[in-house]
């Protein structure tokens, strides 16, 4: 995968999003199943944000806690334990009245579609419309757009005993949607599609999330849809155990697989180096590193010059995609330069424990280093 | 305008409405049928004073009830015609109990046996009775050993023709002597007295010679009518004026206060009361299996509307219209139903089976409750749930 510059820009723009504008706040969130001598713990002490606009798909075997997890965040379940926010609301004690009022913000989709017989699609959509006392004049023209850009407008009156397994599915989205929700939540919501339905809903999504802003959280196992995913999250055993973000992941892989060590590791190691990495800004002028400090990290540049500096001579400067501080790092040394940013400069960080493992993984790690090495002297 | 949920998820599946509606009506059948033959009852029995024409009621403190046999003096009947304001003052004479009749000509050549009837004797020259009816015949029973029949009497005194009309022409034999059955009558049959017959009190003293060297010198019922003044005045007048062996009552105290004495002293009054209870019970399971297998089949879209934000308070008026749709619903045919009971059942008995609005509006007020009891049962559980837990 090429990087272009763009990418990069929008990257480190994102990379450390505005705490007070995250949609979901999970913060030692741990939830129990059961009560007396039944009682058993289904999450543990999970944290994770999601920003807005932002698509995660959340994976794991069953019984790892996912849907509970986002049950949870859909206030569909109390919370027990540890903090939940969804848009800057803390769950835990909230009142239920408020708990209903917030809930409006908030379409969930499930794998069935839970329309009601009773009803044509144009009155089911109309229920969700009715939550916020819209008016019919208003609502008549909303609804009939909305199923009609879901490709229903021939059937807006149909009753769902009429409609296929995918266009239930599309009311069920026109019902969730309508009211221009903050947050969606979908369990499985392909689940009981065939590929093509499937990819209608995904692709919904992804315009929901670009257009409105609204963050997206789905639970799957369906892997044909992986690649809508801003971020993937794994539950095992009630904990997140990985929270990757996809495009953030794809982007610094993108970068340090250029770095010979790396360059040999799999797709899937690389990914995880890569969510490892740290990002850290320089102001221009702010040492980087000192000359004669103990070596401790690696570093690649996301953005920005940076000028080698050995005993107050410049020596050299390195550019986006360069990486430096191996040296001390491999040989155990102090650090053999200064390294200065000379324009705000961003940079990705490992540590050198992480360094090191990826090292002893690398068997002609070593020659290429100092290569490397040799070439830049 | 809201989706009108409740009527549409009550409507949507005909087969499954027409059970629920039958459910209902069932119910509903159950308590009129109940509330009916305890009305039966009551107004069966009263019946015979309803049919007077008068204001007040004296008769023996100890008469518990109309059937019992306790009489007084005619003596007191001629003090309270003395009264001022009334009007007339008429000795109603009853026998119930030794009284065997039977018709002498039957269809069949089979003669029947003798049933006993309840006679009424009244002076022909006074006003007794409300009924056009009777007193258009009243001529006819100044002939000696006649009668008027009451045509709802039970056909085992020997009727057994389909002419009701024919009844009024034949003979029977009372006390094991002959009567001349002149006309006919309508009052009803009661829980205790198969028939009626109706006669002039000269008749009446031949036929019940038993009572004494005069038999109508004892007075069952003495009815007085008044003149000017209103029957709570005139009853205070004539209590005042009469010693406290004979109670006096308007009529209207004397029906309640024999409807007081079934409803309340005899077990058969609480019998159908718990029978109307048994009713509602019934209603309420069957009501309750009705609405909480149609919040059970809707259980996830209900659960769906509650994560989209509709608070508790829509569920519970949800639930409430499911309520009053499924209790109108059911009470329509149930009303049908029961009024063709009451018919059928009427001309079986020759009880009163009377429908009126009050008493259809006390059992649609309790298939509403029943309804509604059943309803909050029912939703309690989508109420108290959190969302994730009815998926």
């Amino acid at each position: 995968m090429k990087t272009d510059s763009k990418t990069i820009d929008e990257l480190l723009k994102n990379w450390d999003p505005d705490p007070n504008s995250l949609r979901v706040r999970v913060n030692g969130l741990g939830h129990y199943y059961g009560t007396g001598d039944a009682r058993k713990q289904v999450l543990f002490n999970n944290t994770l944000n999601i920003s807005p606009g932002e698509i995660v798909i959340m994976t794991g075997p069953s019984g790892s806690g996912k849907t509970t997890l986002l049950t949870l965040i859909g206030t569909l379940r109390s919370v027990q334990e540890g903090s939940l926010k969804i848009m800057d609301t803390e769950l835990l004690g909230l009142p239920s009245k408020d708990i209903v009022e917030l809930r409006k913000n908030i379409g969930f989709f499930f794998q069935a579609h839970n329309l009601f017989e009773s009803l044509s699609a144009y009155q089911n959509v109309r229920m969700a419309c009715e939550l916020v006392n819209r008016k019919e004049s208003e609502a008549k023209p909303k609804i009939e757009q909305v199923l009609t850009r879901l490709g229903l407008g021939e059937r807006i009156h149909y009753k769902p005993k009429s409609l296929s397994g995918g266009q239930k599915q599309r009311v069920a989205i026109a019902r969730g949607v309508i009211n221009k929700p903050k947050l969606i939540l979908a369990d499985e919501p392909t689940a009981a599609l065939d590929a093509e339905s499937g990819r209608e809903v995904v692709t919904m999504f992804q315009e929901l999330a670009s257009q409105t802003g609204c963050t997206i959280l789905i639970v799957t196992h369906d892997n044909r849809i992986l690649d809508v995913a801003d971020r993937i999250v794994n539950m095992v055993d009630g904990h997140i155990s990985s929270n990757v973000m996809v495009q953030r992941s794809a982007t610094i892989c993108s970068i340090i697989r250029e770095f010979p060590a790396f360059s040999e590791l799999t797709a899937s190691n690389l990914t995880a180096v890569a969510d490892s990495m740290e990002l850290r800004r320089f102001d221009a002028g702010q040492p980087i590193i000192q000359q004669g400090d103990v070596g401790t990290e690696f570093f690649v540049i996301a953005k920005g010059d940076v000028d080698i500096v050995i005993d107050g001579n410049r020596v050299n400067s390195l550019k986006s995609g360069d990486y430096f501080g191996e040296v001390a790092l491999i040989k155990d040394q102090p650090r053999n330069a200064t390294v200065l940013a000379k324009e705000p400069t961003s940079c990705f960080v490992l540590d050198k424990d992480e360094f090191r493992s990826i090292i002893d993984a690398s068997a002609t790690f070593e020659d290429e280093v100092r290569q490397a090495i040799f070439d830049r002297q | 305008m809201k989706t009108p949920i409740a009527w549409r998820n009550l409507t949507h599946n005909k087969r499954k409405l027409l059970v629920a509606v039958s459910g209902v009506a069932f119910a509903v059948v159950l308590m009129f049928q109940q509330t009916g033959f305890e009305n039966a009852l009551f107004d069966s029995t009263v019946e015979i004073v309803k049919q007077t024409d008068c204001d007040v009621i004296i008769f023996n403190r100890a008469r518990f009830a109309l059937s019992s046999e306790l009489r007084f003096k005619r003596d007191y009947m001629n003090m309270a015609a003395g009264i001022k304001g009334v009007k007339s003052a008429s000795p109603l004479f009853i026998d119930n109990t030794i009284a065997l009749f039977h018709a002498t000509q039957t269809a069949t050549s089979m003669e029947p046996k003798p049933r006993p009837i309840r006679v009424m004797g009244f002076d022909l020259e006074q006003t007794v009775w409300a009924s056009e009816e009777i007193n258009s015949q009243i001529q006819r029973l100044r002939s000696p050993d006649s009668a008027l029949i009451d045509r709802l009497s039970k056909p085992e005194f020997g009727f057994q023709f389909d002419d009701q009309s024919l009844i009024g022409t034949r003979t029977g034999e009372l006390l094991k002597s002959d009567v001349e059955l002149v006309g006919t009558f309508k009052m009803g049959r009661d829980f205790a007295h198969e028939g009626n017959l109706i006669m002039s009190a000269r008749n009446f003293a031949k036929y019940f010679g038993y009572r004494g060297i005069d038999p109508l010198s004892v007075v069952d019922l003495g009815l007085i009518k008044g003149q000017g003044i209103s029957p709570e005045k005139l009853r205070n007048r004539i209590r005042a004026a009469l010693p406290p062996a004979v109670a006096v009552v308007t009529k209207s105290e004397f029906v309640d206060r024999e409807v007081a004495f079934w409803s309340a002293s005899t077990p058969i009054g609480i019998i159908f009361k718990i029978g109307t209870a048994m009713g509602f019970a019934v209603g309420i399971i069957i009501c309750y299996q009705i609405l909480a297998t149609d919040i059970a089949d809707h259980l996830s879209e209900l659960a769906t509307l509650k994560a989209m934000g509709y608070s508790d308070n829509y569920f519970r008026s949800l639930v409430i219209s499911e309520s009053l749709i499924l209790s109108i619903l059911g009470f329509i045919p149930g009303l049908i139903f029961s009024l063709l009971i009451f018919q059928f059942s009427a001309e079986m008995t020759g009880l009163i089976m009377l429908m009126t609005i009050p008493r259809a509006a006390l059992i649609f007020g309790l298939t509403v409750i029943m309804c509604l009891i059943s309803g909050f049962i029912a939703m309690r559980k989508l109420i108290a749930a959190d969302p994730a837990s009815l998926f």
